[in-house]
């Protein structure tokens, strides 16, 4: 029996996904601190994580398919997106959720906050762009060139806690460049998070990357028969 | 490429001084932000930077987007873009020329916005308002060479003012935290140092902006 990627991706992700969580809920101990609220970590790093490989994706497909014009890399960016919008949501949501007991404010205008926000702005107008123009090359080509100068934001979160003076906590890198997990167990937690998040993106990519192309074949096959009948109207 | 941008340039500047529909725009749509702005911060924002400041950006944001696309649009009719993109020139020399076109376009109106404000926000005429010159010519560079990139593709497509607005503006939002710090300080009084990093922002910006619409434009120019 041949087993196809998204079965391979789902039957994956469906095992690692439960391990990850019994590790964040059981496993893991409790912060010192910021108490249990810091298990919130777990899933708000992975899914940055997330978010920003899909972006990256987004924009190298951008730059392939506009120097090779192929709808696959079209289709690929588009997928990558659209997946990478929903964890940038998620972070988003899983940010304001953990700044709520320990800020004691749902938002801030600090810099990673504002330059990750930048981000999912930037990527609801590629989505908005893609859902209100139509399905022709010259968006195609206005959506690969938005993903390539949107990805530049991408460094700009990662740097920000060393550029600006920021209250957001550097855990993977401090600002004196160690890590702050003091727990080994906080490390693997965070790697079999970050795992099985990569897996839940790499899956639902798949998924989504399948439906667009069905969607092109269709869109390619009708103009095919529009321009059959025009000339066969022609000649008839 | 210098004789290429020179002829353009002069076909764009003939074109407004004639008809000058996007200066008229950009001092039209500018006047009634301006206006609502005051009317919605009343009197107590009166003489207060960080108030002048915020309106003189949001007003520049929302008048420059319609009249850069304005701009854009004018060489789809009549298909002109493609007359161009069968000339001779670079595509890139036509971006140049383009950004350069509606740079001056808002430079023209922003001396028009700064009266507004003054008058509005109940601001002194004094050498402040001359340091906010290069602060506002940084913006207009940026908003124009960002809007004349993306504005070529949008001005084609159904609700293409709109979809302009929802890519460019997250796109410069940088520009507007620098700019308004910059204008903030400097109405305020302060310092070359506290205008010294938003400046620095406003430029790499600029410089950004520029060099991704110099060699991506061909890739959306018809």
């Amino acid at each position: 029996m041949r087993l196809s990627p998204s079965t391979v991706f789902a039957a994956v992700t469906c095992t690692l996904v439960p391990v990850a969580l019994f590790m964040v809920f059981v496993y893991v101990p409790t912060e010192a601190d910021q108490g249990i609220v810091q298990r919130i970590f777990y899933f708000h790093v992975p899914c940055a994580w997330a978010a920003f490989m899909g972006f990256g994706l987004s924009a190298i497909a951008g730059g392939l398919y506009l120097f090779f014009a192929q709808q696959l890399w079209d289709d690929i960016g588009y997928a990558a997106a659209e997946v990478g919008m929903l964890f940038c949501t998620l972070v988003l949501i899983t940010g304001s959720l953990w700044a709520k007991p320990i800020w004691g404010t749902w938002w801030t205008w600090d810099s990673r906050l504002t330059t990750t926000f930048i981000l999912w702005l930037l990527y609801s107008g590629y989505l908005m762009l893609r859902v209100i123009g139509e399905d022709s090359e010259q968006v195609a080509r206005l959506a690969a060139v938005v993903a390539i100068i949107a990805v530049l934001d991408i460094p700009l979160i990662v740097i920000s806690v060393r550029l600006w003076r920021t209250i957001h906590p550097a855990v993977l890198i401090t600002r004196s460049g160690e890590h702050g997990l003091e727990d080994p167990r906080m490390v693997q937690t965070l790697l079999v998070s970050m795992v099985a998040v990569t897996l839940l993106y790499a899956w639902l990519f798949w998924l989504r990357l399948k439906t667009l192309r069905v969607k092109s074949r269709i869109y390619q096959l009708r103009q095919t028969l529009a321009s059959a009948q025009v000339t066969e109207d022609a000649t008839s | 490429m210098l004789a290429g941008l020179r002829f353009l340039l002069h076909k764009d500047l003939t074109l407004e001084r004639r008809g000058g529909r996007v200066v008229l725009e950009l001092c039209v749509l500018s006047l009634l932000v301006l206006v609502v702005l005051a009317i919605a911060y009343g009197p107590e924002a009166g003489g207060r930077p960080a108030s002048a400041a915020g309106a003189l950006w949001v007003a520049l944001i929302l008048s420059g987007l319609p009249a850069a696309s304005l701009a854009v649009a004018a060489e789809h009719e009549n298909d002109c873009i493609k007359g161009l993109r069968l000339s001779p020139l670079e595509p890139s020399t036509i971006y140049v020329a383009k950004v350069a076109g509606v740079g001056l376009s808002m430079a023209v109106s922003e001396a028009a916005l700064l009266l507004l404000l003054v008058l509005f926000f109940n601001l002194q005429f004094d050498t402040n308002l001359l340091r906010l010159i290069p602060i506002l010519l940084l913006g207009a560079l940026g908003l124009a060479a960002l809007s004349t990139l993306l504005g070529t593709t949008t001005s084609r497509l159904r609700a293409g003012e709109m979809l302009l607005a929802l890519l460019a503006a997250p796109l410069y939002v940088p520009e507007l935290i620098a700019g308004i710090k910059a204008s903030t300080a400097v109405l305020g009084g302060s310092g070359l140092t506290a205008v010294l990093l938003p400046l620095k922002i406003l430029a790499a910006c600029d410089l950004l902006f520029v060099t991704c619409g110099y060699l991506l434009f061909e890739y959306l120019a018809p």
